[in-house]
């Protein structure tokens, strides 16, 4: 007897110690893993940081926005504005507000001033880095508190793009700004379904439900962003119930194995990451197209896909990324063909191939350039690789060393922003206005910077499409650049969770956080 | 004793010093920069530029060098050049976790080590003596994070009885201790491994000494003499190899904490290293090696108070 209590006593004691510090049950609490170390800033307008995008996307609000789970910019929602209108020659454009909209924290209601503040915060360099895109932008009028004029330079790429809920987009509380001056970066006051409440630097950051919230009071009382970075921290922690969604490893078998849990769904979204292999057309003998067309024809795409998983990926085609705004799958593909490949070495005169000296590679794309190197060793072209950590790598491909660069990246959706950055002879690298443009497309050989600019300013939609889609074509008969594989980006999340809207794609890299998700 | 003190404490400065300016200027000879990690990898050649001549890093690499040292002599870190905080803020919230962590790591290690490592070599040539020699051969073979991820995998996933990251709430002092079992146990199972091997070794020297024979010959008890006798000789290489060894222990402290996700000084020079952030990286790198250089201090100060001949030399 006196042993049975014994016994249950220290059960009592380990199970009170155990359950010492376990977080009160009584709210609805979100617990998400996020593939980063630490935050960084919560001020959209200066923030470029991944890892902030899902946060400060359940803080902010723009005049409009993308449907939930969508990044279709042809199917756009009114946000903050109701409604629309814009002048025949799409220069002169007139938002207007809902009314009653509140900021959080007492921050009062949102009115055409809020607006007017933060379109011109985020045009002004000093303290935007997203100002280059608003360049356009002449001026930005408050007509009266509830309507917004804004009036253009020149016709943009897209105007739903620059006063989305995105970037420079995000309409903050002018009161807030001004209260806080630099502390507002890390005490962010926004109109969205979650307001700011706890930062705590490399561990998490924690909203809680805006309760006046215009889309009405959220389901989920509380989100906790957590940093972790590793990504077999996330999995264990998810696996034990730490947290309740998380960016996945980007592998086949990683959705294998997590689909094999009947309390998990995996999504796998885009818009993906395009794989480009960027040939360097100063040097010889890559300003020769027959050896370019010859390296297009020996690279395999559908190899390249079985790095990461053919379930997970695509081929890549056009320079640009599938679901962008503008994209066309309709250009010259170059399906692999070994003696195609050959026989065009040999009309360039290289029938024996050729060596193109050393290229840096960092551990990220170390097994693609390998592929490159195997492949394109099968009609005598080779090449030396030389490792490097990625920053050192990012440098160093930015200062025109490589022969060959073979470049992944996600981006916002609409063509222009690809095309620009790779294509566009201002982007040219190891330049003032240098940015990824490896090639030298554009200054080695004509290249299509006067499609992307006349695009860019086109105010008929279908036509800038046109131009787009023409960009693409001539840029893949040119080929300064092979496009591989699309990889599509891992999200896992416990099946108790309903998001509250259907899941197509997504672009804040995390799943969206609205006040219909709700967790059962 | 009090000048080789004096002489050892001021001779902290020019290692400190020194260590500073190699840091310095190693990250700094790595290519790349902080601009990509703050702008995107989109940033132009010009947004390069600029960013760079508001953060300073366009001077002359001396003038920054001289620009930093100034402000650390007056107790200012700088500011991080990627989210422009107070490296210092930083700094305060991360060493507690690590110095935690380190000190629960030893302590795990001297508890479970040293008695091992006595037993062992009481129990010479035993079937203890080999399974002992056995598993602290493989407490040393096993890497950090392979240790790490077996005890996760057991007592988080499997037991479900502790938790797999985090540091657990502040202020909750049962949540933290939950936090700290596993990674403490990382480290001081790597630990243990050390100090039982070398507490085994130097007693085996020391018990085979003519004063032990002496000590037992004049008929004490066994207890006193080993107790008394030989291990209070054998005490000087054990604390040599834990003062050694805690410099290690910090530096495995980084992946511990970097798989554990928790917020110490590892995590926090791994962010700053793949952001090329060298402010914050060299203030890290510095305090690292600020803390090695203190605990060598004391491992040599020590050895005074343990052995009377390094005293009145």
């Amino acid at each position: 007897m006196k042993s049975t209590r014994l016994r249950v006593v220290t059960l009592l004691v380990i199970m009170a110690t155990l359950a010492l510090g376990s977080p009160a049950m009584a709210e609805k609490v979100l617990s998400i893993g996020i593939k980063s170390a630490d935050m960084g800033i919560l001020d959209p307008h200066l923030s470029a940081t991944t890892a902030n995008l899902p946060i400060m996307d359940s803080i902010f609000n723009g005049l409009v926005r993308f449907r939930p789970g969508s990044v279709d910019l042809e199917k756009i929602e009114p946000d903050l504005a109701e409604s629309w209108t814009s002048s025949p020659d799409g220069k002169v454009w007139t938002f207007n507000l809902r009314k009653g909209v509140q900021f959080h924290h007492g921050f009062g209601e949102m009115t055409a001033e809020d607006v007017v503040f933060s379109l011109n915060k985020a045009a002004n360099q000093e303290t935007s880095r997203w100002w280059t895109n608003y360049k356009s932008f002449d001026k930005v009028e408050a007509v009266d508190p509830y309507t917004v004029k804004i009036t253009l330079n020149n016709n943009v790429p897209s105007m739903f793009g620059l006063v989305l809920n995105f970037h420079g987009g995000m309409v903050l509380s002018k009161k807030a700004v001004e209260e806080y001056g630099d502390k507002f970066k890390l005490n962010p006051v926004g109109t969205g379904p979650f307001a700011f409440a706890e930062y705590v630097p490399k561990q998490r950051t924690v909203l809680k439900a805006h309760d006046q919230y215009f889309r009405g009071k959220p389901k989920i009382d509380q989100i906790v962003y957590r940093f972790v970075p590793v990504d077999q921290g996330r999995e264990l922690a998810f696996t034990k119930g730490e947290l309740d969604m998380i960016e996945g490893t980007k592998a086949e078998w990683w959705v294998e194995k997590m689909r094999k849990d009947k309390n998990v769904i995996v999504d796998i979204l885009g818009p993906g990451e395009l794989t480009v292999l960027h040939f360097n057309l100063t040097r010889k003998p890559l300003d020769n197209l027959k050896v370019r067309q010859a390296m297009a024809y020996a690279l395999k795409r559908q190899e390249f896909r079985v790095l990461d998983g053919l379930s997970i990926t695509e081929d890549g085609v056009s320079p640009v990324a599938p679901g962008h705004l503008g994209y066309t799958s309709d250009v010259e593909k170059y399906e692999y063909d070994l003696d195609k490949a050959k026989a065009l070495m040999k009309e360039a005169g290289y029938e024996n191939g050729f060596d193109l000296g050393k290229y840096v590679a960092s551990p990220i794309y170390l097994r693609t350039g390998e592929l490159v190197q195997a492949q394109l060793k099968k009609i005598g072209i080779t090449f030396e690789i030389q490792m490097v950590d990625h920053p050192t790598m990012h440098k160093m491909i930015r200062n025109d060393v490589n022969p060959l660069v073979p470049y992944g990246c996600a981006r916002f959706p609409v063509a222009d922003v690809l095309l620009t950055q790779f294509y566009h002879s201002k982007s040219i690298v190891a330049t003032p206005t240098g940015v990824t443009n490896f090639s030298h497309y554009g200054a080695a050989m004509p290249g299509v910077d006067d499609l992307i600019d006349a695009a860019r300013v086109e105010p008929d939609t279908e036509k800038q499409k046109a131009l787009w889609v023409e960009a693409q074509k001539k840029i893949m008969t040119d080929l300064p650049a092979y496009p591989l594989r699309v990889v599509y980006v891992l999200f896992a999340r416990k099946a108790s969770i309903d998001l509250g809207y259907d899941l197509e794609t997504n672009i804040s890299l995390m799943y969206q956080i609205t006040e219909k998700t709700d967790k059962k | 004793m009090l000048s080789h003190t004096i002489r050892r404490i001021l001779m902290f400065i020019p290692t400190l010093w020194i260590a500073l300016t190699i840091i310095f200027l190693l990250v700094r000879v790595v290519p790349g920069d902080p601009t990509a990690a703050i702008m995107g990898d989109y940033i132009t050649e010009e947004g390069v530029r600029t960013l760079k001549r508001q953060m300073g890093l366009d001077r002359p690499l001396i003038e920054q060098y001289f620009k930093y040292l100034y402000d650390l002599i007056r107790g200012d870190f700088g500011r991080s050049l990627v989210t422009d905080g107070p490296v210092i803020d930083q700094l305060k919230t991360a060493l507690p976790h690590t110095l935690e962590l380190t000190f629960c790591g030893i302590l795990v290690g001297m508890v479970t080590g040293i008695p091992l490592g006595l037993f062992l070599a009481l129990k010479r040539n035993t079937v203890w003596d080999y399974l002992g020699r056995f598993f602290s051969l493989a407490g040393l073979s096993f890497p950090v994070f392979y240790t790490a991820i077996l005890l996760i995998l057991v007592f988080s996933i499997k037991l479900d009885l502790l938790p797999v990251m985090g540091v657990g709430e502040d202020g909750n002092w049962g949540d933290r201790l939950r936090h700290l079992i596993l990674p403490s146990l990382t480290l001081g199972l790597l630990m243990m491994s050390y100090l039982t091997r070398i507490t085994r070794s130097s007693m085996l020297d020391v018990l085979g000494a003519d004063y032990v024979r002496t000590a037992t010959a004049k008929g004490l008890k066994r207890k006193k003499v080993i107790a008394k006798h030989a291990f209070k000789n054998a005490c000087i290489p054990i604390v040599t190899v834990l003062g050694l060894y805690t410099g290690i222990l910090i530096g495995s402290s980084v992946l511990t904490e970097i798989i554990f996700n928790r917020p110490g000084l590892g995590s926090l020079i791994v962010g700053a290293m793949q952001n090329r952030d060298y402010i914050t990286i060299t203030s890290v790198m510095t305090l690292y090696a600020g803390l090695v250089i203190t605990i060598n201090l004391i491992t040599d100060l020590s050895y005074g108070f343990i052995d009377p001949r390094i005293r009145y030399d």
